[in-house]
């Protein structure tokens, strides 16, 4: 029975499908509370709507611009604020290197990352499974908020368009993928999970925090670019930056190539 | 059967900084051998057997698996070998059977029929998560996960930790059965009984090095083995102290004890001079042997 009979797009769907099944719980225990957080939150703007409206007119307005606040004035905005510009991409951030993680160094703390390199499987293959894991969980992850989203504003008649409310929760993705890639790296450096989600989360942060800085001193602008939140936009205001959104896809898959190659060097000891 | 070794080692050196790992470790395993690899905790047993499988990479030296380079040839020579980790753990909540499923994707065959049969035959629960197992029971389903698709070579790290002794019994038998079939077994092992009763050879580790590889027949034709012998007439007997290979000694009434080492024929022949009512010759463990190799080590 021993011999070459496997074959790596196998592999690949094999170690997809188990990690995936690994972490379906994930999708209930991020995708529920997220969910139900940005329904409230549309569902509560008909009755806030006029309050806030004339609560925003008093921000400062460095404040409004901190957080991409324009108006409060309808429904999308609203979520904007609440949500998708602050809470979801650093929740689905940290959620994307939890996941990247619990394939490479959770699975070497358990020890079935040695039971995996006994097969015939390389170690590039099990970070490039992992990450498409990761990619798939996180759309998943942001299908259920989104879902039950356009449910909140279903059943209170928020009005929230369906449409520009995908594109907003879409938007997350490769933001949150990005992170998905530094876990790779950080893996190629330290096997204790510990380390890799808490330098990452970190890493999550700091970028957010210096997006922030840059857009209060105009002076230090210049610093956003050194961060993946100057890329992330506004999309359900203003659609889907199609470069941006590629971009970053393309620079999480580099980072997660990287991370595989310094994977496949580094030794797994003991 | 090919005469192409299933493991070969020559020099294989790992270093972790300035703390030793293993050192000019060089061996050979040849197709349908049971390779016994003996020594104390942090040996190099572990770091051997990692540097094999390509999960550590050697600082010097190379290692070669069917005659394929163990880092360049990697995942080909997975393809051909079973392993059973030192810690064996697949994550907490996973059941074997999807351990077992995973793998057989992994490596392209229906290890399913085959994982069943060894799962009745070591009574292995496979429904059940291995978190709920108990360390014996864990230890059971990584051996059917090391041995479920029939490898060429073995590779197994302490295999009968938590076992019962029926199921040792059982895991001796089954090693014994892949040897017949043609499969190389590399045995790490502190249970020098087992590997006295099913290795071919015993390579024996101290320091990080290979001091010694021995026939397991040659190893305790060299030990010293205790004998005790019940004379009418125990005067004289004082000449077997000059014998070579003869040390303590002790003659109490009418009973001799002593040990002896290498040829017995000059002890055979004195002790023919007297009248023997009784005679024992303890059979020495491989402990006793592996002792003296390592005595032997630190007074070089």
């Amino acid at each position: 029975m021993s011999g070459e009979g496997y074959s790596p797009g196998a592999q690949t769907d094999a170690l997809v499908v188990t990690h995936l099944s690994d972490r379906r719980r994930s999708v209930l225990a991020w995708g529920l509370p997220l969910g139900l957080m940005s329904a409230f939150i549309v569902a509560i703007f008909p009755s806030v709507e006029e309050s806030i409206s004339k609560a925003v007119q008093g921000y400062p307005q460095g404040l409004k611009e901190a957080f991409g606040i324009g108006q409060l004035s309808n429904v999308e905005q609203y979520l904007q604020a609440e949500m998708l510009s602050l809470i979801v991409p650093l929740a689905m951030g940290y959620l994307a290197v939890r996941a990247m993680a619990s394939g490479l160094t959770g699975a070497a703390e358990s020890g079935r990352l040695d039971v995996l390199l006994s097969a015939p499987v390389s170690r590039s293959r099990i970070v490039a499974a992992g990450f498409i894991a990761t990619a798939v969980e996180l759309a998943v992850v942001l299908l259920v908020t989104g879902l039950l989203t356009g449910l909140g504003s279903l059943l209170a008649g928020s009005g929230l368009d369906a449409g520009r409310a995908a594109e907003g929760f879409a938007n997350v993705w490769p933001l949150a993928l990005l992170f998905a890639g530094f876990g790779a790296i950080a893996a190629g450096f330290s096997l204790r999970t510990s380390i890799v989600t808490g330098s990452v989360a970190g890493l999550l942060v700091a970028m957010y925090v210096v997006d922030l800085i840059g857009r209060l001193d105009t002076g230090l602008s210049d610093l956003r670019y050194a961060s993946v939140f100057k890329y992330y936009g506004n999309a359900i205001e203003d659609g889907i930056e199609p470069i941006a959104f590629v971009g970053v896809t393309l620079a999480a898959c580099a980072l997660a190539t990287l991370g595989a190659w310094l994977f496949e060097r580094r030794d797994l000891a003991a | 059967m090919t005469d192409v070794p299933a493991i070969e080692t020559e020099g294989l050196t790992k270093r972790y900084g300035r703390h030793r790992g293993i050192e000019d470790v060089t061996f050979a395993v040849r197709p349908g051998e049971v390779f016994g690899f003996l020594g104390p905790n942090g040996a190099g047993k572990t770091t051997t057997i990692r540097t094999l499988l390509d999960l550590i990479h050697p600082t010097s030296g190379s290692a070669r698996i069917f005659g394929l380079d163990s880092r360049r040839d990697s995942v080909a020579i997975r393809a051909r070998l079973g392993n059973l980790p030192g810690d064996f753990g697949f994550g907490r909540e996973t059941p074997g059977r999807e351990a077992v499923k995973l793998l057989s994707r992994l490596r392209g065959v229906n290890g399913t029929p085959r994982a069943k049969e060894l799962a009745e035959r070591f009574r292995a629960d496979l429904d059940r998560p291995l978190g709920q197992l108990s360390r014996g029971n864990r230890q059971k389903i990584g051996l059917i996960l090391a041995t479920f698709h029939r490898p060429e070579l073995l590779i197994l790290d302490e295999p009968t930790g938590g076992l019962d002794p029926l199921m040792q019994e059982e895991f001796l038998a089954l090693v014994a059965e892949e040897r017949e079939r043609g499969c190389a077994v590399f045995l790490s092992s502190h249970e020098l009984d087992e590997v006295q009763r099913v290795c071919d050879r015993v390579g024996i580790v101290r320091g990080g090095r290979l001091i010694a590889v021995e026939r397991i027949d040659e190893l305790l034709g060299k030990a010293r083995r205790r004998f005790a012998v019940d004379v009418q007439d125990p005067a004289g007997l004082e000449r077997l102290r000059s014998l070579p290979g003869v040390a303590e000694l002790e003659i109490v009434g009418s009973r001799t004890t002593f040990t002896a080492a290498g040829d017995l024929d000059s002890v055979v022949r004195e002790l023919a001079d007297h009248h023997v009512v009784d005679l024992e010759a303890a059979h020495p463990s491989l402990e006793e042997v592996f002792l003296g190799y390592y005595e032997e080590g630190e007074a070089t």
